[in-house]
């Protein structure tokens, strides 16, 4: 078991006043918590953060916390002392949270198990429903538009009959409707947390994102494709084979499309209730004059265009 | 597990054709029914229908309220401040969007 320095968790030093404890630990809390924080690890960070707090904001944990002495290192292996909490008392004050935490085993082994409280089960009555529970799946953009059935794999934190907490990993396979668009959820009934006694399971609710496409982009129910385009085929126009994620098409480029000209084939994006649009975002790629045929190709044009494209910015 | 159950496909329902009842919701976030009233209230979710009794959420709502019940556990935000968090929150996911469609260009 690893040692756990709180207070450089926090950033503090030991004589630290119990005002500045909570004061560190809001500004702290804003920073890492996972749904505000773009911060790598959020999570993580805001896990530690937490069950620092728990112990520096309790006077009482504190004190017996500090009491160990402050030679330990951070990740130091670390064997509580014999007896070392002799004489404090613990009221439980942060230990009635009604979130299941999961602490470190070093926070356990001082404070003992605190995340399921062993009451928790009786509050909804012996028969009880099980409670719903929440993922996120990543589908690739291609399911949406075939449908698929996708098996996926699921960890569930649960307590055995001992109070230890076990995470359960089950597979399940799942029917990806056609059409469905990132950040919409499938419901499935009866997949939740097992009810107790006679009490029907919970719901599970899967939250649908999209894997990143290799040149696909999804927004909404619309599907971009950046289509890189000669200079001649923008100038002159073409009629071009273009991929698309339910077959390739042919499309008429228009003579003098510009550089980022967006193009829309209708009803050809996600197939939802109501079909999404397809758009081709045309990238111009100049052929690179790495020949005396090129390059006298490029001196023709130099000569004969009149042609400016700083005009806009007056010079 | 057995054989049996890994050939079983499960078909679920999407909420956003198939929207949430309070009841429903309550179950999803694990809150009491005055919690969600509560943020109803402060217009933190919109609700389809008139009464409470008739009130379907859709997905984008469930997410928004579990959002803001963590919110309001782990930093001690009051309705008004997760309403203005979420708002916000929103407007800058989607300007990250913008941002990564424009670097594509």
């Amino acid at each position: 078991m690893q040692y756990k320095d709180y207070y450089k968790i926090m950033g503090l030093s030991r004589n630290t006043s119990q005002d500045e404890i909570k004061r560190a630990y809001r500004k702290l809390a804003r920073k890492y918590h996972p749904d505000v924080s773009k911060e790598k690890d959020a999570e993580a960070k805001f896990k530690e953060l937490g069950e620092a707090y728990e112990v520096l904001k309790d006077p009482e944990k504190r004190a017996a916390y500090d009491q160990l002495g402050a030679n330990w290192k951070a990740g130091q292996d670390f064997r509580p002392p014999p007896n070392w909490n002799e004489g404090f008392e613990f009221k439980g004050g942060g230990f009635t949270s009604d979130e299941e935490r999961a602490y470190s085993d070093f926070f356990e082994q001082l404070f003992g198990h605190s995340g399921f409280r062993p009451g928790d089960k009786g509050q909804y009555g012996l028969h009880a429903r099980g409670q719903d529970s929440h993922a996120k799946i990543y589908i690739d953009l291609e399911d949406s538009f075939n449908g698929a059935t996708r098996n996926i794999s699921l960890s569930t934190p649960e307590m055995n009959a001992q109070g230890q907490v076990q995470i359960k990993h089950r597979n399940l396979n799942i029917k990806i409707p056609k059409g469905i668009k990132p950040g919409q959820h499938i419901r499935l009934t009866g997949q939740g947390s097992p009810g107790s006694g006679t009490g029907q399971p919970g719901d599970l609710f899967l939250e649908i994102a999209f894997n990143n496409h290799p040149f696909y982009r999804v927004s909404e129910t619309d599907v971009y494709l950046d289509l890189p385009v000669t200079p001649w085929e923008a100038a002159l126009g073409a009629k071009i084979k273009v991929p698309t994620p339910n077959g390739s098409v042919d499309l008429k480029i228009p003579a003098n499309s510009r550089q980022g000209s967006k193009l829309r084939l209708t009803g050809r994006g996600l197939p939802a209730q109501v079909p999404g649009d397809f758009y081709v975002v045309l990238q111009i790629a100049l052929p690179q004059a790495n020949t005396e045929q090129a390059k006298a190709v490029y001196k023709n044009m130099q000569k004969e265009f009149t042609f400016n494209p700083r005009q806009a910015l007056g010079i | 597990m057995s054989p049996h159950d890994l050939s079983l496909v499960h078909t679920g329902t999407v909420i956003e054709e198939d929207s949430l009842t309070l009841a429903q919701l309550c179950r999803a976030c694990d809150v009491h029914a005055d919690w969600i009233i509560s943020i109803v209230e402060e217009s933190i979710i919109e609700p389809q229908g008139e009464n409470s009794r008739l009130w379907r959420f859709s997905g984008a709502s469930m997410r928004r309220a579990r959002t803001a019940l963590r919110l309001q556990r782990d930093l001690g935000i009051n309705l008004a401040g997760i309403a203005l968090a979420l708002d916000l929150l929103e407007e800058l996911e989607s300007l990250r969007k913008q941002i990564k469609t424009l670097e594509h260009i």
